[in-house]
């Protein structure tokens, strides 16, 4: 293992690639990434539009699989197992906060919240207490009956930050999570990860704006495909 | 995910889109109200339909110009409206040639819409005027309550003598007071009430009991001489019975002149026949319901996959939340599945209720107690659920398929 500075590793990727066919040509996405994240790293993925870091992302997230290469999260190879097996472990491994908030508009922010501990067959009274701490500890204890439309924006990304939290995951995967909010907004919300960081969470976020990425302690810039640089603070 | 949250979760998004789902709902009510009201009032009818159709007497059948029911529209009622009459004349070489072979045979004419009159007392124009003789009441299962009934010399000499069914003389005489021997007028002609006949009940709501009877000759001279006359036969006994209707029809046949290669332009109508003429009826009915609701359903069906499609469409997006958040593929299935389901057994249930509501209706009409008809209620969930799984199925797959990644894309 390479780059080892504290903590057993988290996500292990080695000659990671992924491949799109766009007609005749092949489009190489990801080109050989070798990465790791250890326990309670805060990360930030950077890099221009076409660099790749979605699909990294995706394939971080379980949303996507790999081309070839090996995935490991957790010390489980997830780079070849079908789509329910890795419903599975989204469920409870990964906790998603979006750049588009993508939280259910007919449900209250408890319901929005809960909607992970639902898929993990958590029952309806721990469930509810659950999401309600979690609610908490975004600094929205006294919204949990508010459905995300009597929101603003910045309360709207931390009910999903609070949604990407109940479930305990081992990373909390943001994609440009700040970018649909204002600049004092935004640096709210990176507190938010700073706090959850410090709480020993594993935090890894994809931003193209160089004063979020500040907030991190690493940052991983991609171009191409590939790791340009790997820096940490 | 546990049943029950995919249950509510199904039940809250239909609720979103109450209109949309109202609609199709009312889509598979329909199909089934269609099938539930006609089998509710039929099978109404069908349990008072042997006691009502039972209206000749024991070991009794008839020879008549039309049969109990007509099918096939113009041309076959046609055939039948082309025979002669049965006239008097036959009636009496019939009842000559068959002398030894029945114990009664009786000569009936009826019409309709006859208007009787009493003093100051006048019926709606619904009563049924009978031409009959001393037979009719024996064949026809009537008994005499008050006076007598017609005898052979009414007959012989034609008398304007009549028997008052039993509602008529209710009408007529209100008061109770003895109607024998009171003069009465029938669509103008003068009779003299000599009997009363008691109450026989009503068939298919048809009261049986609001007719006078006066002696066929009467009527042939004074109503109406160019009416077929129905021939009533009661054979010796039980076991006679097939002998006697083989027997009829042979002399029917001299009677009427037919040669041996040409048909009968005649029909006998027995007990049996008129019950299996109704199943006839029963079974034209429910097969056009059944086709009916069938194609309804078809179409509602039709009607579930393409909205359900559409809500697939629409929710792609939370589609994609639920799966990045672990939703596994069979939840997200079942619970687009459920959805249909709901929509197809909610319009079964609405359909079901209306249905019988109607077909009770129906069975109210013709003073029939009601029903609930639990086989085609069975029939019809089972049918509901099947539609709902077979035409929810697809959507719900393609939703379940979606690739995650994609759902989750801003459009």
């Amino acid at each position: 293992m390479m780059k080892t500075t504290k903590g057993p590793a988290v996500i292990i990727m080695k000659e990671l690639c992924k491949f799109y066919e766009m007609g005749e040509e092949v489009v190489r996405a990801l080109d050989s990434i070798d990465l790791d994240f250890m326990l309670n790293d805060y990360a930030a993925i950077m890099g221009p539009s076409g660099s790749g870091k979605s699909t990294l992302m995706n394939i971080i997230g379980c949303l996507d699989t790999p081309t070839s290469g090996r995935y490991e999260l957790n010390g489980q190879n997830v780079a070849d197992l079908n789509d329910d097996a890795l419903a599975v472990i989204r469920n409870r491994e990964i906790g998603f906060v979006f750049q588009t908030f993508n939280l259910l508009p007919r449900l209250n922010c408890l319901r929005n919240v809960e909607l992970p501990l639902i898929y993990a067959g958590v029952g309806p009274e721990e469930r509810e207490e659950r999401a309600a701490e979690a609610l908490k500890q975004v600094g929205l204890g006294d919204r949990i009956k508010h459905r995300p439309s009597e929101l603003s924006g910045g309360q709207i990304q931390r009910v999903a930050i609070a949604r990407a939290l109940v479930n305990k995951p081992s990373i909390i995967l943001a994609d440009e999570p700040t970018g649909n909010l204002d600049t004092a907004t935004s640096h709210d919300i990176m507190e938010i990860f700073g706090k959850l960081s410090d709480a020993g969470n594993t935090i890894i976020l994809i931003t193209h704006e160089e004063d979020i990425a500040r907030f991190t302690r690493r940052i991983i810039r991609l171009r191409d495909g590939k790791i340009e640089s790997d820096s940490r603070r | 995910m546990k049943f029950r949250e995919t249950v509510i979760q199904a039940l809250s998004s239909l609720a979103v889109n109450r209109l949309r789902s109202l609609l199709t709902i009312l889509g598979v009510a329909v199909g089934v109200f269609s099938i539930i009201a006609v089998m509710t009032a039929l099978d109404a009818v069908d349990k008072s339909v042997e006691s009502g159709l039972t209206s000749l007497g024991a070991n009794t059948f008839q020879i008549q110009k039309y049969p109990a029911t007509v099918f096939g529209g113009a041309h076959a009622r046609n055939i039948y409206a082309n025979r002669k009459d049965i006239t008097w004349q036959q009636a009496l070489f019939f009842r000559k040639s068959m002398e030894n072979s029945a114990r009664t045979i009786g000569f009936v004419i009826t019409s309709q819409g006859a208007r009787a009159k009493y003093g100051n007392i006048d019926t709606n124009p619904d009563v049924v005027l009978t031409g009959g003789d001393e037979n009719f009441a024996a064949s026809n299962g009537y008994a005499v309550q008050e006076g007598r009934n017609l005898g052979e010399s009414d007959i012989r000499y034609a008398r304007g003598t009549a028997v008052l069914g039993r509602e008529l003389r209710e009408t007529l005489f209100p008061a109770g007071g003895n109607p024998i021997g009171a003069t009465v007028k029938v669509n103008g002609e003068v009779y003299t009430v000599i009997g009363v006949f008691e109450k026989k009940g009503a068939a298919f709501g048809q009261s049986q009991d609001n007719f006078v009877l006066i002696p066929i000759t009467r009527y042939l001279d004074h109503v109406d001489e160019k009416s077929s006359i129905a021939i009533t036969v009661e054979a010796l006994s039980r076991s006679d019975y097939p002998h006697a209707l083989d027997q009829a029809i042979g002399s029917m046949r001299s009677v009427r002149g037919l040669g041996v290669t040409m048909a009968n332009d005649f029909e006998i109508r027995t007990n049996e026949s008129l019950i299996d003429s109704f199943r006839e009826i029963k079974i034209a009915i429910s097969t056009g319901a059944f086709i009916i609701s069938f194609m309804a359903l078809l179409t509602a069906g039709v009607g579930i996959m393409n909205i359900m499609l559409v809500s697939v469409t629409e929710r792609t997006r939370e589609i994609g939340i639920r799966k990045s958040v672990g939703a596994p593929r069979r939840s997200i299935l079942r619970q687009f599945l459920l959805e249909a389901l709901f929509l197809s057994l909610a319009g079964g249930v609405i359909g079901i209720f209306t249905g019988i509501a109607a077909g009770n209706l129906v069975a109210l009409q013709f003073n029939l107690p009601p029903l609930f008809p639990w086989v085609w209620t069975v029939v019809s969930l089972i049918v509901c659920s099947a539609i709902g799984m077979a035409f929810g199925l697809f959507p719900a797959w393609k939703a379940a398929g979606l690739n995650t990644v994609d759902a989750l894309r801003p459009k």
